[in-house]
């Protein structure tokens, strides 16, 4: 059979916050939640560990660098020493600046790659959205039917307290 | 928490609380309705200055670099001019959407798109001039180190203006990116308020499937918390680099350490005002009076002038070293600088740059929104003179008294100059029909939404 | 860091088939110069492929596209293409007739150069000479007769000519040749000839730069109408009386190596003549003498008297002239100098341009006291260089007024355009019926001319000289006459029924004449081969009796002052600019670009006043003035000129030069490059400044340059000067400087030199930042310029303009401050007591060890090589120009344009061995790299040492004062390296520690140290 899900739609902030937790205390299965915005506390609530961007970031800034340094020295003292206005052949502080731009440029680009890879942003990614305004001003708690013994109404019920404006249910197969 | 909430003291950043889909309503009306006239005025004078721009510097590179007023002496003169000043103008971007990103300096939400977008097309314009400036800018490419078949001949890292290709191109990559991912959830928005059809389809691709996915809303915080940390270093290192162009050299007047500090605190300087200025526009034209207030002036306006005593600083410092040198030639150039047949271009430097901002301490002038504006057109122009003095002023009359030379502008260099502007308004124009020009998603988690009466957290 | 880097292991270990980076990379030797006859080197191969057209488009000077390059069929073995070839000439740019070694490649003469085996120039070239190569590929000159204007064949026009000259001869009508000053021993006899078939026939000869009174005083004194030749060399003291003799004043170049030799500042105490100037205007002359003194023109009478008073007093003779005139400068320098002059006795020298026959004489009288006649002065070996006589020229202008000549032909000379307007020849000249130019190239006289006879280009044409008697020259061929001129020594013939050629005429007069003043007895075909070889030959001087030796000459009568000028006049001084002369190459583009020596400006003549005249007046430089000459002659004639405002002048002079406003200079209208904003390159006038010459007094029986009166007003308008140093820069140095003034240039009193002081140069070479990675272990080049030699003569500078290829870019770029020459030549004023002190210094690419341009090249476009040469990669240079802002000389010159021109005749002067620069590259002084090339590559073929005596730099070699010298700084043996431990050597702002290639020595005032003047100016 078709695995079902349950979303929840609110209107604030903080309703969705609590909602969230609630959830997770509920030990229900929490697929994802939609904002418009980042709304801060989410991912303490949703239990989410921190992302592994920044290593990227710093690994490839720093092999960029490294690369750069070395290509400056091979060329200007290796591959083909020339005189230059007198100046030694591995003129290194010369060589500072343009390394440095080198490894800003190959952090920020990598991090940005990396990050839409993780998060399989892609153009040709058509995007199916739990709520059609949830990219406007709705909130959106996506729950998992895990199996048979999940109580539909019960689940209704706990998310209504929570001043859910509306809960569906969706194929999977619906949402993103 | 939104800090509207979180600060009841101070005056909130976004007036006439508004919901949610207010803000959306607000910032995606331009996108939605036709353009204006004053629009289509401002862009069809802002494309025929490009045109001009187009047809000069088309001229120059058929004529040949001769049609600019330069000689053997003034080697640069309005070209480099021109390229510092983008550059600086290009700075202020950044600054704001990144340094003060990472000062928690939320008010800048309001005005960090626009100043990225102003940023971009600054650099745009500034990256033109190191290409059109040089005698056969159709081998720039050689700029580039990549083998070849002369041996492989590799280019000079020792130049500065290697350096500068570097830094530049980085700068504009940088800036790009930083601006597209603060973008994509807008993009979104937009898109979903479109109905089907080609525009739909573009923004579909554009936002890459964004669906507000608050995993993505994670590491999206990462990734922004990542570059706006490059950018930081990465927007002083720019102008830093720029300033080597001649603090590396051995001409009088451009040999000096203060260079880079000095650089960095114009260029930021100049951006602000440039912001001031669009902005204010923006704000009349746009209806965006409730986003970009009176508080964002004025904490703009206490950065322009704290910035200008910083450079005011730099110009007497530089005289003060000239002096206590004894370096007969440094003491030459300024008081050649001063009093010498550029003085007028150097007192219109200090009155634009020194003088006039010292209105900004009286808080009745920030208010004046109309004041606010000339003072910052004033302070472009002063920067731009800045620039022009430190180059031709320094060049024209350096160690050998016989091959001392003057300099006046030829017709194609201003035509070149209005060019750039045509550049930018232009792209600026286009900007504000197509794209939000202010965050939504950050205005929203400004905004928030209102705390539930009667509720007990 | 000194770690040592390696790119293959042969490298590391240094095995035999490793090849340090300095040396050629390639092993085998390269087939160069010393071929065997016959084989065809690589590099030969290559050139004449290249230029193997351009060979064949001299020969046949057809323009448009040569579809296929035809090679010599069977190739004259001189001939190899691709290798110079030199021919010995003699100079024909004007009458001082120096010697010339011609550079031929592929048939074309694309160099010229002094030959140092020509006893009078030595080996030194000025800078007209340089230029007048040009001349031969000048497209605007005649091809062919000209018959009333319109082309006619050689037949028909000698037809006409032929019948007309008989019925002048049948008639006994008067025939007149008027020419300039022959120096041509065959064109004079065979003139002799002609004229002798002529009941009424006269040889009329004036230089329209006259010095015939000079010639007409010793006819007086010496019984003899003659131009001494003068030995600057031997004189110890010398006094110029308003003669600018170092510049323009007879023979130039013979001079200048005279006046050096005086001054070479060798041995100890160091040989240095005391040199005395007294002029009006500021000639280069005026900026070497120790003493300068400004005198209003006019005053060389009493000026001369008061010195031949004083020397007379001396040597104890009563000469009651005493109490001329107020004497118009300080007695007690003029005290001293008479006292110098009398101390020297026999080694001095008082020389006068002044054309006032009474002031000559005087001047003969006190070198007569002096005892120079025979010592410094020789007049039993005189100089033809200058043979005019004014008086018959007067004398013919009398006969034209009174229509009595029937014939007038006129060679080597343009009277109609630099006559005075008294004589106004273009007038008279309307009323003669046969009127024939010999001119080459067209001018105001042939103009004028019924027929035109046109004369080869001298390089051309197979002539001689003897420009002093005893030194003969031959002056050959370079090429097949590029159109259908003829010479005028054949025409003469021809119309002689002597159908003999150049050649042979040459090769008679030879024979018959000179060959038996031969001193050594040898087979005339050797004198001949010996003469056509070398280029010149000495002969005996006839043996005539000794001029009267001045003795017998009544003392003279001492001269007073002329008539001061109106109040509110100035008194006017016409002067030959160095790169102008009398005009006779306007057409010249090189010439017109040559920044003058003392004003700097070019393609324009200008009214020079000193700053007080001109504040008196109330004008600027730029202004445009009137100038108006008052008298009841029919000369009354007016020129507006701009106003240059000139240093060292004197107060009551206005100066001006002459050789500008010629026809042919419209041709300049559309020199340089085209654009929106671009001027056109000529004055008001269509033409190229204006025409002075009108302004020339004849009276007296002379041409007079200086002394009249004229009114200037100011018209209101303005024009920029096209000036290359900015006139405000000249002072400055002394001014803008509050520590000290700037070290640029250097000047020590004689006593400070013998005074030895410990050289500089000890701990010239500071400690760098860095490790030194580039100790240039084998050779290192270096240039070396001796300002106390060096006289602003300006040949350095057209001779590095011909060697390097280096483009015309015509006034309004010269406006813009873009001229190209890679070799400048700045020129410094101090303030002397009541006049000024000039130092001029040739500046030129430094080749700094520490070149700030090389560092700050983005595309490694300049880059320093392994034996010191700073190197400019033109096919790599992008044209950022961030090296020539970062260039402390500003050497760096900058194809704003695309200069170069398609002109496919005068393109045949462009050197092969050096690259034509397109637009957006940089350029500057390569060191003439490709000589030195030239001369490793050849020395490594003979399989010796390239030694640095093989080679010498364009302008080393044109030097006339030998001022520049080119050499092996490590080479200890080598002459730089000797003059680099010399107390005068210094390097242009050494401060910086740039660590210049090129290094300078002081120039040396022979006067009293003096703290102020010493050290920097």
């Amino acid at each position: 059979m078709a695995q079902r899900t349950l979303a929840g739609v609110f209107t604030r902030e903080e309703d969705v916050l609590e909602a969230t937790g609630a959830a997770r205390r509920e030990g229900l299965t929490i697929l994802d939640v939609y904002t418009p915005y980042a709304v801060h506390g989410l991912d303490s609530a949703m239990a989410l560990q921190r992302s592994r961007l920044p290593r990227v970031c710093f690994l490839l800034g720093l092999g960029g660098a490294a690369f750069k340094v070395w290509f400056e020295y091979w060329t200007t003292a290796v591959a083909w020493p020339i005189n230059v206005g007198g100046k030694p052949w591995d003129s290194l502080p010369a060589f500072v600046p343009v390394t440095f731009e080198v490894m800003v440029l190959f952090a920020g680009v990598s991090t940005v790659v990396a990050f839409f890879l993780v998060a399989r942003l892609r153009p040709w990614r058509r995007p199916r959205l739990v709520h059609p305004r949830v990219t406007d001003d709705r909130f959106v708690l996506l729950l998992a039917q895990t199996d048979a013994g999940f109580d539909v109404a019960r689940v209704r019920r706990l998310l209504e307290r929570h001043h859910a404006t509306e809960v569906c249910e969706r194929d999977y197969e619906e949402v993103p | 928490m939104s800090d509207a909430a979180a600060l009841p003291v101070r005056e909130p950043l976004i007036l006439g609380d508004k919901s949610l889909a207010e803000v959306t309503g607000d910032i995606c009306r331009p996108l939605d309705a036709r353009p204006t006239a004053l629009w289509w005025a401002g862009f069809l004078a802002s494309l025929a200055l490009l045109g001009l721009g187009v047809a000069a510097v088309s001229y120059q590179i058929a004529v040949g670099i001769g049609v600019w007023g330069l000689n053997r002496t003034v080697g640069w003169a309005f070209d480099i001019t021109n390229f510092v000043f983008w550059i600086g103008i290009g700075h202020a971007g950044t600054l704001i959407s990144a340094i003060l990103f990472l000062f928690r300096q939320r008010w800048r939400t309001s005005v960090n798109r626009a100043a990225e977008a102003m940023t971009l097309f600054a650099v745009m314009c500034a990256g033109l001039f190191p290409v059109i400036h040089m005698g056969r800018p159709w081998l720039a490419f050689w700029m580039f180190p990549y083998p070849n078949t002369r041996g492989s001949l590799w280019i000079n890292f020792r130049s500065p203006l290697v350096w500068d290709f570097f830094a530049i191109s980085t700068y504009f990559t940088i800036s790009l990116v930083f601006w597209y991912v603060g973008l994509l959830p807008d993009l979104a928005t937009v898109r979903d308020r479109t109905r089907r059809g080609f525009r739909r389809r573009i923004l579909e691709w554009l936002s890459l499937g964004w669906n507000g996915s608050y995993r993505t809303w994670l590491r999206y915080e990462i990734v922004y918390v990542l570059l706006a940390g490059l950018a930081t270093p990465l927007v002083v290192s720019v102008h830093t680099i720029v300033s080597w162009d001649f603090a590396t050299s051995v001409i009088p007047g451009w040999h000096a350490t203060i260079f880079p500090p000095y650089f960095v605190a114009g260029a930021i300087f100049s951006g602000m005002a440039m912001v001031l200025t669009l902005m204010l526009v923006a704000r009349s034209t746009m209806g965006l009076q409730h986003y970009i207030t009176g508080r964002h002036v004025d904490v703009m306006c206490k950065l322009v002038i704290f910035t200008s005593g910083i450079v005011a600083f730099a110009y007497a410092t530089e005289f003060f070293m000239a002096l206590y040198s004894a370096n007969q030639y440094e003491q030459f150039v300024f008081r050649n600088r001063a009093l010498g047949p550029f003085a007028w271009a150097y007192w219109t430097m200090v009155g634009c740059n020194v003088l006039v901002p010292q209105l900004l301490w009286f808080r009745r002038v920030r208010a004046n929104l109309g004041l606010v504006f000339v003072l910052s057109l004033a302070v472009n122009v002063g920067m731009w003179f800045e620039r022009f003095v430190i180059i031709v002023t320094s060049l024209h009359r350096d160690y050998l008294p016989s091959s001392w030379a003057g300099y006046a502008p030829t017709s194609i260099e201003v035509a070149t100059l209005a060019g750039s502007f045509g550049l930018f308004f232009t792209c600026f124009l286009l900007f504000c029909r197509f794209v939000p020009v202010i965050a939504m998603a950050e205005i929203k988690s400004v905004v928030g939404t209102p705390a539930r009466p009667g509720k007990d957290l | 860091m000194s770690r040592r880097y390696w790119k293959s292991i042969e490298e590391r270990d240094g095995g035999e088939d490793w090849l340090p980076a300095d040396r050629d990379e390639f092993p085998e030797p390269l087939a160069v110069l010393p071929d065997a006859p016959g084989t065809l080197g690589r590099r030969g191969f290559l050139k004449a492929a290249g230029f193997g057209l351009a060979g064949t488009l001299a020969a046949g000077c057809q323009r448009g596209p040569v579809s296929k390059a035809i090679p010599f069929l069977n190739q004259p073995e001189e001939v190899m293409p691709g290798r110079a070839t030199w021919y010995a000439t003699t100079c024909g740019a004007c009458s001082a007739a120096c010697g010339l070694l011609v550079k031929n490649r592929d048939g074309r003469p694309i160099k010229l150069e002094g030959n140092p085996q020509h006893p009078l120039s030595r080996g030194g070239l000025c800078a007209v000479g340089q230029a007048s190569l040009l001349g031969l590929y000048d497209r605007w000159r005649h091809r062919g007769p000209l018959k009333r204007g319109q082309p006619a064949s050689w037949a028909d026009v000698d037809a006409d000519i032929v019948s007309a000259l008989a019925a002048i001869r049948h008639r006994g009508g008067a025939l007149r040749l008027l020419t300039g000053t022959i120096v041509s021993p065959t064109l004079s006899a065979t003139i002799g000839r002609f004229m002798a078939t002529f009941p009424n026939a006269r040889h009329v000869v004036y230089d329209a730069i006259s010095s015939s009174a000079i010639l007409d005083a010793h006819e007086r004194t010496h019984g003899r109408r003659a131009l001494p030749r003068y030995h600057f060399g031997q004189a110890a003291v010398i006094a110029g009386v308003d003669a600018d003799f170092l510049g323009t004043w007879i023979s130039p170049v013979e001079f200048t190596r005279g006046y050096r030799d005086g001054r070479s500042l060798e041995g100890n105490p160091p040989r240095c003549s005391y040199h005395a100037q007294f002029e009006s205007g500021l000639t280069i002359t005026g900026t070497k003498a120790d003493w300068r003194t400004r005198i209003a023109p006019g005053e060389e009478g009493p000026v001369l008297t008061q010195l031949a008073a004083r020397v007379a007093r001396r040597a104890g003779l009563a000469w009651p002239a005493g109490d001329v005139g107020m004497p118009p400068v300080p007695g007690a320098p003029l005290d001293d100098l008479a006292g110098r002059l009398w101390a020297a006795r026999g080694a001095s020298l008082v020389v006068s341009g002044c054309q006032d026959v009474a002031v000559q004489v005087i001047c003969n009288f006190v070198n007569h006291l002096l005892g120079n006649y025979g010592r410094t002065i020789d007049i039993n070996r005189p100089s033809y260089q200058r043979g005019g006589c004014d008086a018959a020229l007067g004398e013919l202008a009398a006969e034209l007024a009174a229509g009595a000549v029937d014939g007038l032909l006129v060679a080597a000379a343009n009277p109609a355009y630099d006559l005075p307007a008294d004589l106004d020849f273009a007038t008279l000249a309307r009323r003669v019926d046969l009127l024939v130019s010999f001119a080459g190239s067209p001018d105001e006289t042939a103009a004028l001319a019924g027929y035109v006879c046109p004369d080869h280009h001298y390089l051309e044409a197979w002539s001689d000289a003897e420009p002093a008697a005893g030194c003969a020259s031959i002056t050959q061929p370079v090429l097949a006459p590029i159109g259908g001129t003829r010479a005028i020594v054949e025409s003469l013939a021809r119309w002689m029924d002597d159908a003999r050629p150049a050649y042979e005429l040459v090769r008679a007069h030879w024979e018959s004449a000179l060959f038996p003043r031969r001193i050594p007895v040898e087979p005339f075909e050797t004198f001949w081969d010996t003469a056509v070889h070398d280029g010149a030959v000495e002969l005996q001087v006839a043996p005539r009796e000794s001029a009267a030796s001045g003795t017998s000459a009544p003392l003279p009568d001492p001269v007073a002052a002329g008539a001061a000028p109106p109040e509110g006049a100035l008194s006017l001084v016409l002067y030959p600019s160095v790169g102008q002369l009398d005009g006779r190459h306007a057409h010249n583009p090189w010439l017109q670009e040559l920044p003058d020596p003392i004003t700097k400006v070019t393609w324009d003549n200008c009214a020079s006043l000193s700053p007080d005249a001109a504040a008196s007046l109330g004008v600027r430089e730029g202004d445009v003035v009137r100038i108006e000459t008052g008298g009841p002659s029919p000369a009354a004639a007016a020129l507006e000129l701009p106003v240059y405002i000139q240093p060292g002048q004197h107060d009551r002079a206005v100066a001006i030069p002459l050789g500008y406003g010629r026809a042919s200079t419209e041709r300049f209208t559309r020199a340089g490059p085209h654009w929106l904003e671009s001027q056109p390159g000529v004055g008001p006038n269509g033409l190229v400044g204006i025409n002075a010459a009108p302004l020339i007094v004849f009276e007296g029986g002379t041409l007079r340059y200086g002394g009249r009166a004229v009114r200037i007003a100011p018209t209101g308008r303005r024009i920029e000067l096209a000036t290359t140093q900015r006139h405000h820069s000249i002072i400055e140095p002394r001014q803008v400087s509050s520590a000290g003034s700037r070290p640029i240039v250097r000047e020590m009193p004689v006593s400070a030199l013998s005074a030895q002081q410990p050289p500089p140069g000890a701990t010239r070479e500071g400690r760098g930042l860095w490790p030194d990675d580039h100790p240039y272990s084998g050779r290192r080049w270096g240039l070396i310029i001796d300002l106390n030699a060096c006289t602003g003569c300006s040949a350095c500078v057209v001779a590095c303009q011909v060697e390097n290829n280096i483009p015309v870019v015509g006034r309004d770029e010269v406006r813009r401050q873009r001229e190209m020459h890679w070799l400048r030549i700045d020129r410094y004023f101090t303030d002397a007591d009541e006049s000024v002190d000039v130092v001029h210094q040739p500046m030129l690419c430094q080749h700094c060890a520490n070149a700030p341009c090389e560092t700050v090249c983005p595309v490694l476009a300049t880059v320093h090589s392994a034996d010191g040469l700073n190197q400019q990669v033109y096919n790599r240079c992008v044209g950022t120009r961030y090296c020539a802002n970062n260039c402390p000389y500003k050497v760096r010159r900058f194809n704003w344009f695309t200069y170069a021109r398609a002109d496919a005749v005068e393109n045949l002067v462009l050197n092969p061995d050096v690259t034509v620069r397109t637009r957006g590259v940089m350029e500057k002084c390569s060191l003439c790299a490709q000589r030195l090339l030239e001369a490793r590559i050849s020395a490594r073929a003979r399989g010796e040492p390239a030694r640095d005596t093989d080679v010498r730099t364009a302008c080393e070699q044109s030097c006339p004062a030998g001022a520049i010298v080119l050499g092996d700084l490590n080479d200890p043996a080598s002459r730089v390296a000797a003059l680099a431990k010399d107390p005068r050597y210094f390097q242009v702002l050494e401060d910086l520690n740039v660590r210049p290639g090129v290094g300078y020595l002081a120039v040396v005032r022979n006067r009293d140290a003096d703290p102020g003047k010493a050290g920097h100016v």
